[in-house]
């Protein structure tokens, strides 16, 4: 104890703010202890048997919550489902070691918009890298890419299709990798008596 | 076993209050060494005084029980700082001279042809690594062991003795051979006890490359050197493409502290949670693997994954990578790959292209996890060197190497099992994990991660004291056949020669502590027709394939051989931890 803290540490909890802003209130909770974990939701994990075709791992779906922002949207809801891309190992990673994801979005609850269209983005917990997946179908669904280890999933209305570096419209919807719930033992478990926020968050 | 029941309240207490003295009496938990590192060298993690431990610091005695080497930026879990595995430690010849042993030298090729004799005796060799001399075992003196090659079709007579000081037998893993020469100690043979022999006939079925090992606390025998490899030769001049030399690449690791290597578990493995880890990385045995080429070679390499645990993801500078076959031989058709993700037992073969000069590295480059922090981090570990030199290779092959080979022989092989394809599973396996009495502390951090993320695959051991706390009498690793809730070698599956069989199986990532398993099954071979509901595209005769945490992965098995079989997880610690089953094969 009492080296200096590290300088990267410093933006810790401003991530966590903006990460906060983002996600709304539900996931995270500032305040004793800061972050306080999902619950997993009954069944989410359960395999599919005989009869059933196989899906992608429930266990790592984020669910879309809508910001109830937008109007026309507000009772927007939805999955990405999160798989490997192909590959002839069975599990794709790269060369960096980041697993390869497609990312499966299907939405519900959105109505046409006389305004704008409903363009998915995935973003780092940082926010610092943006990717466009492009404006959803007529059914609400789009594929992505990502090789994050953490990411956020965003759906955003947009004044039109044009691909732009980032969204500047209002969140419809957004939901988080089950990856980025991951966060310090600090203050938890075992480590329940270290301060988090010595640790970022 | 007995079953933990978890976090009552009185426990809670007990525990909050043991914290409260540690860290109240000056001590603490926490690492402030902050940074996630791209690697942390051995000799940095061979420290402990950051961890606090000094209730167990090492005497000296290579066999004495000390925490094994861990990153400097991972804290030591409070009131954990004197705990010890529930089992004796144990290292094979502990205490004899070394000196009483011959030097361990590299593999040898034996070429066979069908009706050879050979002999093959496992004794203790000493070996060096980093510098250090250690007692290890080795196949006829050599490490790996001796490269079999043999025509397909072959079938060659091993002459096998057993001169190290443990029970052994020799698996032939992938072979579809007799079952009485599978090697499964108690299954298919008593144990080879110290001094005796054994007398295995391997027949050489498939074109693909494989390997040999111990079926018997391979935890320890495996780990110590006992591998290597066999490589069925095709007929055909053509079966792959043209290159300018073969290698092949035995890929391992080892846990080494400055005291020695860090003793196994006597009764039980140890690490029985995450399998056991090295910290050294070994590729054919040496910590210094390296490869002359001219510029422009095209080289074919084996890949073979005998680590107890560690999945690889190789890779080669960036040099360009075509991925053509796996365990029992070629894929449908070569594809582009960028990096070769390799889990126990698994085998690859790639041909790589080194078109500049210069140094490339060959690298496991992964993304680790500090649990503790809540981060992944960048991971690389350096296996070996590629020298390339200035002159160019001949005859130029870059126009073959180019091309990817479409393998009408093997599409043709498969063309008869694809109406299988779209059925449901005969048989499901859920895999799974009990969790007995391991220090709270330990369960407290299993449960606060089990509600956040668990990966679905660990590329290294971020979580060593737990690992290593758990032994084979805390963890019990499970197969479960749904249909009927038997487990592990409860399961009583029969199947007759020439059905096909498909196999659903669902890492089910609700235990505890959930984790990849490298699924394999003896004597028969298998297609991974589909990972999670997307179809495989592009399929390849498997022995082993690795299972993702809360993924569902279905196998279409090609039953051809009679007898007694194995199928079971090949990290080392959840074998012994109960994470097998045995079927048969009615002729």
């Amino acid at each position: 104890m009492g080296s200096p803290r590290p300088r990267h540490l410093v933006a810790g909890p401003l991530l966590v703010m903006a990460l906060a802003t983002i996600l709304g209130s539900t996931m995270l909770l500032p305040g004793a202890g800061w972050a306080r974990p999902l619950l997993v939701a009954p069944g989410v994990c359960s395999a599919r048997w005989l009869g059933e075709p196989a899906a992608p791992p429930a266990y790592y779906a984020i669910e879309l919550v809508s910001t109830r922002r937008v109007p026309g949207a507000r009772a927007a809801s939805g999955v990405g489902n999160v798989s490997f891309a192909r590959s002839p190992f069975g599990i794709a990673v790269a060369p960096t070691g980041e697993y390869v994801y497609n990312v499966d979005l299907q939405l519900q609850g959105l109505n046409a918009q006389s305004r704008g269209v409903y363009i998915a983005w995935l973003t780092t917990a940082a926010l610092d890298q943006v990717k466009r997946l492009g404006r959803l179908d007529a059914a609400g669904a789009i594929r992505g890419q990502t090789t994050w280890n953490k990411f956020l999933v965003l759906v955003t209305l947009e004044p039109d299709d044009e691909a732009r570096p980032r969204w500047s419209g209002p969140i419809v919807t957004r939901g988080m990798s089950r990856s980025g719930r991951m966060h310090t033992m600090a203050g938890h478990g075992p480590f329940q008596l270290q301060p988090c926020t010595t640790y970022g968050y | 076993m007995h079953y933990v029941r978890l976090l009552t309240p009185r426990r809670r207490a007990a525990w909050a209050l043991m914290v409260l003295l540690i860290v109240g009496s000056g001590g603490t938990a926490v690492s402030q060494q902050g940074e996630a590192a791209k690697r942390t060298p051995p000799q940095e993690e061979m420290s402990h005084q950051q961890h606090m431990m000094d209730g167990m610091a090492p005497t000296g005695d290579a066999l004495a029980w000390r925490m094994p080497p861990m990153d400097s930026n991972m804290p030591m879990m409070p009131g954990l700082e004197a705990a010890t595995p529930s089992v004796n430690p144990f290292i094979p010849a502990h205490g004899v001279d070394l000196t009483d042993f011959p030097v361990a030298r590299p593999g040898e090729l034996m070429d066979l042809a069908d009706g050879d004799e050979i002999e093959l005796t496992a004794s203790i060799v000493r070996r060096e690594i980093s510098g250090r001399e250690y007692l290890m075992f080795g196949y006829n003196g050599q490490y790996p062991g001796p490269l079999l090659r043999a025509p397909t079709g072959a079938t060659v007579t091993v002459l096998f003795r057993n001169e190290i000081p443990m029970p052994t037998t020799v698996h032939w893993h992938g072979l579809r051979l007799d079952n009485r020469f599978d090697g499964v100690a108690d299954v298919t043979q008593a144990p080879v006890l110290t001094g005796q022999t054994f007398r295995y006939e391997v027949y050489f079925a498939d074109a693909g490359v494989f390997w040999y090992h111990p079926h018997v606390r391979e935890d320890i025998q495996q780990d110590l050197g006992l591998y290597g490899n066999l490589l069925a030769v095709s007929a055909d001049p053509d079966y792959y493409g043209p290159v300018h030399r073969e290698e092949f690449l035995i890929l391992d690791d080892i846990l080494i502290d400055e005291h020695g290597i860090i003793p196994w578990g006597e009764e039980e493995p140890t690490h029985s949670l995450m399998g056991r880890f090295g910290n050294v990385m070994l590729v054919n045995g040496s910590t210094d693997y390296s490869l002359e080429v001219a510029r422009g070679a095209v080289v074919r390499f084996y890949l073979t994954n005998v680590a107890n645990s560690r999945t690889f993801n190789v890779t080669f500078g960036g040099a360009p990578i075509k991925v053509v076959a796996s365990d029992l031989g070629k894929f449908e058709h070569e594809e582009w790959v960028t990096s070769v993700p390799i889990a126990p037992a698994e085998r690859y073969v790639v041909e790589v292209r080194f078109g500049e000069p210069g140094d490339v590295p060959i690298e496991n480059t992964v993304q680790a996890i500090n649990h503790f922090r809540g981060e992944f981090y960048a991971h690389v570990d350096h296996l070996g060197m590629v020298h390339v030199a200035d002159a160019g290779a001949e005859p130029d092959l870059s126009a073959a190497f180019a091309t990817l080979r479409e393998n009408r022989d093997v599409q043709a092989d498969i063309e008869s099992f694809r109406p299988h394809f779209s059925r449901s599973p005969d048989y499901e396996l859920e895999l799974s994990l009990e969790v007995g009495e391991l220090p709270l502390p330990i369960i407290l951090s299993m449960e606060f991660e089990r509600g956040l993320y668990s990966p679905p695959m660990e590329w290294n051991d971020t979580m060593p004291m737990m690992n290593w706390l758990a032994t084979g009498n805390e963890i019990r690793w499970i197969l479960r056949d749904r249909a009927t809730g038997h487990e592990n070698m409860d399961i009583e599956w029969t199947f007759q020669v020439g059905d096909v069989v498909k196999i659903r199986i669902f890492n089910d990532p609700e235990p505890l502590h959930p984790m990849n398993h490298p699924i394999h099954i003896h004597g028969q071979r298998y297609l991974v027709l589909e990972m999670d509901g997307v179809p495989n595209p592009n399929l390849v005769w498997k022995d082993t394939t690795i299972v993702p945490v809360a993924s569902t992965m279905d196998l279409l098995v090609d039953v051809t051989n009679p007898g007694d079989w194995m199928l079971h997880c090949h990290i080392a610690e959840h074998l012994h931890a109960g994470m097998m089953l045995a079927f048969r094969v009615d002729g």
